[in-house]
């Protein structure tokens, strides 16, 4: 207190009771029975007692809806401890149901208040008095009520964003399927077959390793079509790529649909040799089809012919010559009769394979 | 730091101390308490979290934190174990069943009765007016060494008396630590050489 007493006691002290009864805090005060002795304006705005009405009087007898066991406890602390006491609204949010200033835009049901019981000494030490002060914290707690929920709206937003990418993920997925496989046969399509080739020339061209690549067709398909129908056309393409794909193929090599009836198989590290084997294995799954095939000039059922093409590459050849030479090993199939594997190494004349293996 | 005399001094005020603490406790309870013999001690920030872990000897902890301010100032720190205080709610005046919020309203309740018990018993000897502010949450059962982070403070030396409490005929106990940083531990040994020309 900056008052100076010496120069007018009457006006300090004045000056004193107008700040006690005007400040905008809740200020009473009890004695040691509990009544009330002291009350000022904002008390007595707020509840709708006067001054009048309450001082005197017990506390509890005029607010009987306070707890009683819990503040006669903390308030008897405070005259025998001579000792400070607290009530925080964040743990206790009112000591007295006051209406706060925002019945509009409030949306909390009382003034939210935080207390200070604090002892009144008299010169010989003695806790004569109690005296509460009673801050309104309504606009704090409504600030931390709109924090509390910005954070769990954010909290929430995460939820939904994450949910969000992991469908996306899944979508990209699923769409990365689409783009790198063939929808009737499940087998590669043709980009990610002219993709898997040139990948795999660089990597054999930088290890020096022989890479092979069969080019496989289905014999007679376009009769096939005719007789059949262009259903059961869709139904042979898928029969046959389900025997490509039963032919024990590795991780490495790639099965794809190389476009209309032709289908086609990179071996990486396979030697012609080794790619024949391949071939003939994937005819004789197609045979073991039994596939009917009436309008086969070389068989009553399905049948495929394959060309069979190796070549250590270099950089001074590019894929599109292995394509080319296991074409041509190909039509040396379909020329020598089809229902057949011809394998012609890339870096030497063709080699024919023998008759024996034909069916 | 302080004196050999000093030290005795000190030991003497906060045994007298917590001897008025035990009294006026139990007339605020209504119920028998028992204090232990405070320990003082001298410590450094790092040694401050195994200090803490090895009074309390559990290892998840509830504790409330509160400021006081006399001719020193610092701060006191009550610890509770897994029980925390609702042991002590019918005492405290809590009728109604406990919630979440209650049983914080009672650990600081509590807390702030056992430190201004505890630290008026001390300074009113002392002739140092004392005063506190409102105690706080510091831990909501939390493993006791992150209970205080000791990575960035201002003092190379602090004074920490521990007192332990328990209730006669009840299972509840708790620590109370109070730590005074260097500059306070000044003004506490000429409050002490005071005290000792008084006799």
């Amino acid at each position: 207190m900056t008052c100076s007493p010496q120069d007018s006691p009457g006006l300090s002290l004045q000056l004193l009771d107008f700040v006690v009864d005007r400040l905008e805090v809740g200020i009473f005060a009890v004695d040691a029975s509990m009544n009330i002795v002291l009350w000022n304006r904002f008390m007595a705005s707020h509840s709708g007692r006067l001054g009048t009405e309450v001082i005197g009087r017990n506390l509890f007898e005029c607010f009987p809806e306070l707890p009683v066991k819990w503040l006669e406890k903390k308030i008897n602390s405070v005259f025998v401890l001579k000792n400070y006491a607290f009530t925080s609204w964040e743990q206790r949010p009112y000591l007295f149901r006051f209406n706060h200033n925002r019945p509009i835009t409030g949306g909390i049901e009382a003034m939210q208040q935080s207390c200070t019981f604090l002892p009144v000494k008299d010169e010989a030490d003695n806790v004569g008095h109690v005296c509460v002060t009673l801050f309104d914290y309504t606009d704090t707690a409504l600030y931390q009520a709109k924090l509390t929920q910005a954070i769990a709206e954010l909290d929430r937003d995460k939820e939904v964003q994450d949910k969000l990418i992991a469908e996306l993920e899944v979508a990209q997925e699923a769409l990365q399927q689409l783009a790198s496989f063939d929808a009737l046969t499940g087998l590669a399509n043709r980009r990610t077959f002219d993709k898997n080739l040139s990948t795999e020339w660089r990597r054999a061209s930088r290890e020096s390793q022989p890479l092979s690549l069969l080019m496989i067709d289905v014999d007679y398909f376009k009769r096939f079509n005719d007789a059949y129908g262009h259903q059961m056309g869709d139904a042979c393409l898928q029969f046959v790529a389900t025997a490509i794909s039963a032919a024990d193929l590795r991780e490495t090599d790639t099965a794809a649909r190389y476009g209309g009836e032709e289908f086609s198989v990179i071996l990486p590290g396979t030697t012609l040799d080794g790619a024949r084997v391949v071939g003939e294995r994937i005819r004789e799954c197609v045979q073991g089809l039994e596939v009917p095939h009436k309008q086969s000039e070389v068989s009553s059922i399905v049948s495929i012919s394959v060309g069979a093409a190796t070549m250590i590459p270099t950089s001074r050849r590019g894929p599109e010559q292995l394509i080319a030479v296991a074409d041509d090993a190909l039509y040396q199939a379909k020329r020598a009769g089809r229902n057949r594997v011809v394998a012609v190494n890339g870096d030497a004349d063709a080699d024919v394979v023998p008759a024996a293996t034909t069916a | 730091m302080l004196t050999q005399d000093q030290k005795d001094a000190l030991q003497e005020v906060a045994n007298i101390g917590m001897g008025r603490a035990g009294a006026s406790l139990a007339q605020v309870l209504g119920h028998f308490v028992i204090l232990s013999i405070p320990r003082i001690v001298f410590l450094q920030p790092e040694e401050v979290a195994s200090e803490l872990t090895r009074i309390v000897g559990e290892s998840e902890v509830s504790a409330v934190r509160q400021a006081f301010q006399s001719k020193m100032r610092g701060e006191a720190i009550v610890i509770f174990g897994a029980q925390r205080c609702n042991d002590l709610a019918d005492l405290m005046g809590y009728e109604e069943d406990l919630d979440h919020a209650t049983e914080i309203e009672l650990l600081l309740d509590t807390t702030n009765i056992l430190v201004g018990a505890c630290l008026s018993g001390i300074t009113e000897q002392l002739n140092a007016e004392i005063g506190f502010s409102a105690p706080s949450l510091l831990a909501d059962r939390m493993p006791v060494e992150e209970l205080l982070h000791m990575g960035n403070v201002s003092w190379q030396n602090a004074l920490l008396v521990e007192v332990n409490f328990r209730l006669e005929q009840r299972s509840f106990a708790c620590h109370l630590v109070m730590l005074m940083a260097e500059d306070q531990i000044a003004v506490m040994a000429e409050a002490l050489d005071h005290f000792l020309e008084s006799f």
